[in-house]
């Protein structure tokens, strides 16, 4: 029998901050394997028009809080890790995401369905994240499908 | 690895992003990958929890596919052009296996002085399996206003 989850759009999770540092965004691009030196070299950073590295496109994938993060998700919705598959993420960037800046970081569920696939039912939670610098402009939007193996 | 400048007036739809090729994936990485990301779920690291969980034994986070194609962008439009980038996740990436990420240009427009490409993107495996696949845009510098 397939599992029934708690239906939660519109659920909101506390905001959180988020510093980012310097040597997070090295070890998030070498466990990539992605060696561009505007990510880890602090003399090339400085020369370029940013004034220090910044961070890879898909860095925001490390902002987490224990109060909104996917096991939160998963208790929320009433199911645990080993149903959890990601099934699609996006990211829009206004700005790079630079070291020793604090962002604010807001996340809701957006959305959430059923389909039915080839390897059984399953459910799609749609999560948006929204990222603002010390200013309140908005640097980042995330946008995620968690997908649970019903 | 090169880290030229693209620039507008050089980019013409149709065009391929240069082919870049991650891997062979080992169980280091993706334990690389979860202390950098943050992502611990077992089913990436432990081989008897992913095959009780209906796995048939771990892959690889989705997220690290993602930061493949998201390098095979940068490496061709630098690094802080990407604007926007997306994909699906359709295949998994197993242990051993070679993750080839392509790119192609949809896409050009010019908009405030702002220049942006728009290109897909996919990566796939040695077996020919699409992995991840999705779309991306960079804003680029032109030859014309710097």
């Amino acid at each position: 029998m397939p599992i029934q989850l708690n239906h939660i759009v519109g659920k909101e999770y506390p905001p959180f901050a988020v510093t980012v540092e310097r040597g997070k965004i090295k070890e998030f691009a070498g466990a990539i394997g992605d060696l561009n030196p505007f990510y880890l070299d602090d003399a090339v950073g400085r020369a370029s028009e940013w004034g220090d590295v910044i961070a890879p496109p898909t860095f925001a994938i490390t902002f987490r809080d224990e109060q909104a993060d996917t096991g939160t998700l998963l208790r929320d919705l009433g199911t645990d890790v080993s149903r959890l598959l990601h099934g699609e993420q996006e990211f829009e960037i206004y700005q790079p995401l630079r070291p020793g800046e604090t962002y604010l970081c807001r996340s809701r569920v957006v959305d959430q369905y059923e389909k039915s696939g080839k390897s059984g039912p399953m459910a799609f939670v749609v999560r948006e994240t929204a990222v603002t610098d010390r200013h309140n402009e908005i640097v980042a939007k995330a946008r995620g499908i968690t997908v649970v193996r019903l | 690895m090169r880290y030229a400048r693209l620039y507008f007036e050089d980019v013409q739809v149709g065009d391929e992003l240069p082919a870049l090729v991650k891997g062979p994936i080992q169980q280091i990485q993706l334990t690389r990958y979860a202390g950098a990301s943050g992502d611990f779920n077992p089913i990436h690291q432990d081989d008897e929890f992913a095959k009780a969980a209906g796995m048939g034994g771990v892959f690889a986070h989705g997220m690290l596919s993602m930061g493949f194609v998201a390098q095979a962008v940068t490496d061709w439009a630098g690094a802080g052009s990407v604007r926007k980038i997306g994909v699906r996740f359709t295949a998994l990436v197993r242990l051993k296996d070679t993750v080839t990420c392509k790119g192609r240009v949809l896409a050009k427009s010019s908009k405030d002085d702002v220049h942006t490409v728009d290109v897909e993107i996919w990566a796939e495996t040695q077996k020919g399996d699409k992995v991840v696949s999705g779309k991306a845009t960079v804003a680029v510098p032109s030859r014309v206003q710097g």
